[in-house]
């Protein structure tokens, strides 16, 4: 072998080393990797001009918008941009936009996007606000949130080169990442069957849902034959209770009715807005209603044997549910043993 | 042999250098500087299939500068790009890089008649295509709202008036206290990762299609009818209801037309509403007493075929009755006055505002029959036609027409009853 046909070798091998490192990159940046651009054939940049303006959103009263919000308390806030200004800019990235003039409103959108979810709520408001402001109501908790507002105006400009009017947007986008705090308890019931297939349920749910100040109120609802054995299938509504650590239902609204004898299987329905504290969860029968439950019954047991028990005079099933930012949920309904 | 060890030594030097070299590329780019995030970055949007988009100058209408011109319910699909759909983030920042997916959203706001841009829909699908299908006219802008999670060792620009965490300390302390809860102080919301936006809209004119909807009314001034005190009454009654629901009939009972009888012509059902602009229907529906020789109520409803004009895609509905049609006629009695109303809504505004028309009674020449004082009134028969050969043809007409010239035509053919025969007795005297 020559020296030429080594550095033919040679040069053939780096050739083939380097193209291997571009074709990893290229697979890289298929389709593949990006779904959301399934079928799209069109640049990400504008072909023509389409000025993208600063845009800076704040607190009403010009603070800055906190890192932390609250789930369904509102936050009214400012947007901030040219967009607004009498004239669009004379230039643009160096490009001068001569007669340049708004044809249109500027039209604003702002969202609430739960990045945890990767799903956004338009906000809208019924009051009549400027058309700078929006009142921002964050209606689920998340740790990964952003509110983004999105503006645009239709504006006109004679062509530098041409001299014919030409129609572009204006844009001015910006968003502000912020975690929403759980303030809603959780909203568990229990689900409870006895030998023979009877079985009865209670559950919970908010109402009015993103009450905001607070207390949250909810209202429980029962069915199965062991609540009305006459009519299984009939949904009993308790309303009105505060949904909190002190859900007591009161005998006389509804109750949960077995044998003396009875075998209780008993399912919990964890239930909470955000995200429950599972560890926390303890449910079974106590002794009275109220205050910190007292179990009569072995903690979260999947069965309980009447018979086996020493049960007080008002027993009261229960169920105590904490989420993991600390709301917490103590529901009693009565227990009556036949 | 030492000169091959030798060569292949040389040969491994230089495949590693060059498998490294484009790595050490972008790396020698990035390592130095962290550079802030932009919060927002430019995007195209633009219509893919746009073949069914309307030239400039269409109608002989001037459009801005840019604007899209669209036909009512003809569906075209929208497609965006941003830098912020990429497979990574290096065209936001050097070293930057994407925590997850965009989320995307389409939106469409209609410009109201003081210029105010007002959300018609909004769609959250994280896809940077969309079908979108306007299906009423008007000035529209399609919006597309783009936004994505970006970390970046160089962290964001600083908000306007103090940073996040101040703010955000203050304020989640707050709203802890307020809530009952611990845990939270507010920071920084999700570490360095930093929400960058991206948006672009468009203008859309979209053009009306659809031909306008139509009511008649006639009530006679006779019998236990309480005949309305006068004719702006009853168009004032049916111009209530005819927004109300929405150009449809109000009830489908024949016994909720004993005060007046009523023919209907509007875009139709639920379902046959909103059809592309060269397949669409109008439905036809008749109530009252008027449409029969013998007086009986009757309730009928059907569905007509609408013509298109190829060049300005303007829909017409005629209607035309006759002997030989499905509505034959109306039948009034002779010797009763009787007054006519018409009105008619269009989709152009949503049907949110009724306009009078004018219905007209002609004869066979198209010679306009004039009124008995604030009523018509017929006191010789022409029905059957074959015993009052020698009385004339009455005909009632009507025309609305929209902005964009959609139009909703009716010819009937307007029979004068003996009144005792026809109404009474149930046969010819």
């Amino acid at each position: 072998m020559n020296k030429r046909s080594i550095l033919v070798i040679v040069a053939i091998m780096v050739s083939l080393a380097g193209s291997v490192a571009v074709l990893a990159q290229d697979s890289a940046t298929g389709k593949e990797g990006t779904p959301w651009l399934e079928g799209i054939n069109m640049p990400p940049h504008p072909e023509d001009l389409s000025p993208v303006l600063p845009l800076k959103i704040y607190m009403e009263n010009g603070e800055a918008i906190p890192a932390t919000l609250t789930e369904d308390v509102p936050v009214t806030l400012v947007a901030d941009t040219a967009i607004f200004d009498p004239e669009p800019p004379a230039e643009y990235n160096g490009t001068e936009l001569p007669n340049a003039k708004w044809s249109r409103n500027a039209a604003v959108s702002w969202f609430f996007i739960d990045w945890e979810k990767n799903k956004n709520i338009p906000a809208s408001s019924s009051v009549q606000m400027a058309v700078n402001q929006m009142i921002v109501t964050p209606i689920n908790p998340t740790g990964r949130g952003a509110i983004t507002c999105h503006i645009g105006r239709k504006m006109r400009y004679s062509d530098p080169v041409t001299g014919k009017n030409r129609g572009t947007f204006a844009n001015a986008s910006v968003g502000h990442d912020a975690r929403v705090l759980d303030i809603t308890p959780p909203t568990c019931g229990l689900e409870i069957s006895v030998q023979g297939g009877r079985s009865g349920t209670f559950w919970v749910a908010e109402n009015p849902p993103n009450k905001y100040p607070l207390p949250k109120m909810a209202d429980v609802y029962f069915s199965g034959a062991l609540i009305n054995e006459a009519d299984p299938a009939a949904i009993l509504t308790v309303q009105g209770l505060e949904l909190g650590s002190g859900m007591v239902v009161a005998p006389e609204q509804a109750a949960v009715h077995v044998p003396a004898d009875a075998v209780l299987n008993i399912k919990v329905n964890g239930e909470d807005n955000y995200k429950l504290d599972t560890a926390k969860l303890k449910y079974g029968i106590c002794k009275g209603a109220g205050g910190e439950p007292v179990p009569v019954s072995a903690i979260n047991a999947s069965e309980i044997a009447l018979a086996e028990l020493e049960l007080p005079e008002k027993p009261y099933l229960y169920v105590d549910a904490t989420d993991v930012s600390g709301n917490r949920q103590v529901l009693y309904v009565p227990l009556k043993i036949k | 042999m030492k000169f091959w060890n030798r060569f292949w030594f040389v040969v491994a030097v230089m495949f590693v250098c060059a498998s490294v070299w484009p790595v050490y590329g972008q790396e020698g780019d990035t390592a130095t500087e962290t550079p802030a995030l932009p919060s927002s970055v430019d995007m195209s949007l633009g219509a893919v299939n746009s073949e069914m988009a309307m030239p400039e100058g269409f109608r002989g209408q001037e459009t801005e500068e840019g604007d899209l011109r669209w036909l009512e319910d003809v569906g075209i699909l929208m497609a965006e790009n941003s830098d912020l759909y990429n497979i990574d983030a290096n065209a936001i920042a050097e070293s930057a890089s994407f925590e997850g997916p965009p989320n995307i959203n389409w939106e469409i706001k209609k410009e109201d008649e003081s210029g105010n841009l007002n959300t018609e829909s909004s769609e959250n699908t994280n896809v940077a295509s969309n079908p979108c299908n306007i299906t009423d006219p008007g000035y529209y802008q399609v919006h597309n709202g783009g936004a994505r999670q970006v970390s970046s060792a160089g962290g964001a620009e600083d908000a306007v008036g103090g940073t996040d965490e101040e703010a955000g300390g203050e304020a989640g302390g707050s709203s802890t206290d307020t809530a009952g809860n611990t845990g939270d102080e507010g920071g920084a919301a999700s570490g360095d990762a930093q929400t960058v936006t991206a948006q672009q809209r468009i203008g859309i004119q979209v053009y009306d299609c659809t031909a306008p909807d139509v009511w008649i009314a006639f009530q006679e001034g006779a019998g236990t009818v309480d005949m309305a005190a006068s004719e702006e009454a009853l168009k004032a009654q049916m111009v209530d209801r005819i927004i109300e629901n929405l150009g449809k009939p109000f009830s489908t009972d024949a016994k909720d037309f004993e005060d007046a009888s009523y023919i209907f012509i509007e875009e139709g059902k639920d379902d046959e509403r909103n059809s592309i602009p060269w397949e669409k229907t109008a439905r036809l529906s008749i109530a009252g007493t008027l449409f029969n020789e013998r007086g009986a109520p009757k309730y009928e409803s059907g569905k007509l075929s609408s013509i298109i004009d190829k060049k300005e895609y303007t829909n017409h509905v005629s209607v035309v009755g006759g002997e030989d049609k499905s509505v034959k006629g109306v039948y009034v009695r002779r010797n009763v006055p009787f007054i006519i109303a018409a009105v008619s809504t269009d989709n152009g505004n949503k049907r949110a505002s009724a306009g009078e028309v004018e219905v007209k009674i002609v004869d066979a020449n198209d010679q306009e029959v004039a009124r008995d004082g604030d009523a018509y009134l017929f006191r010789v028969p022409n029905y059957p036609r074959e015993e009052y050969k020698d009385q004339p043809d009455y005909f009632f007409t009507t025309q609305a027409a929209d902005k964009d010239g959609n139009m909703t035509t009716i010819r009937m053919p307007l029979y004068i009853v003996n009144t005792q025969a026809a109404f009474e007795g149930g046969s010819n005297r």
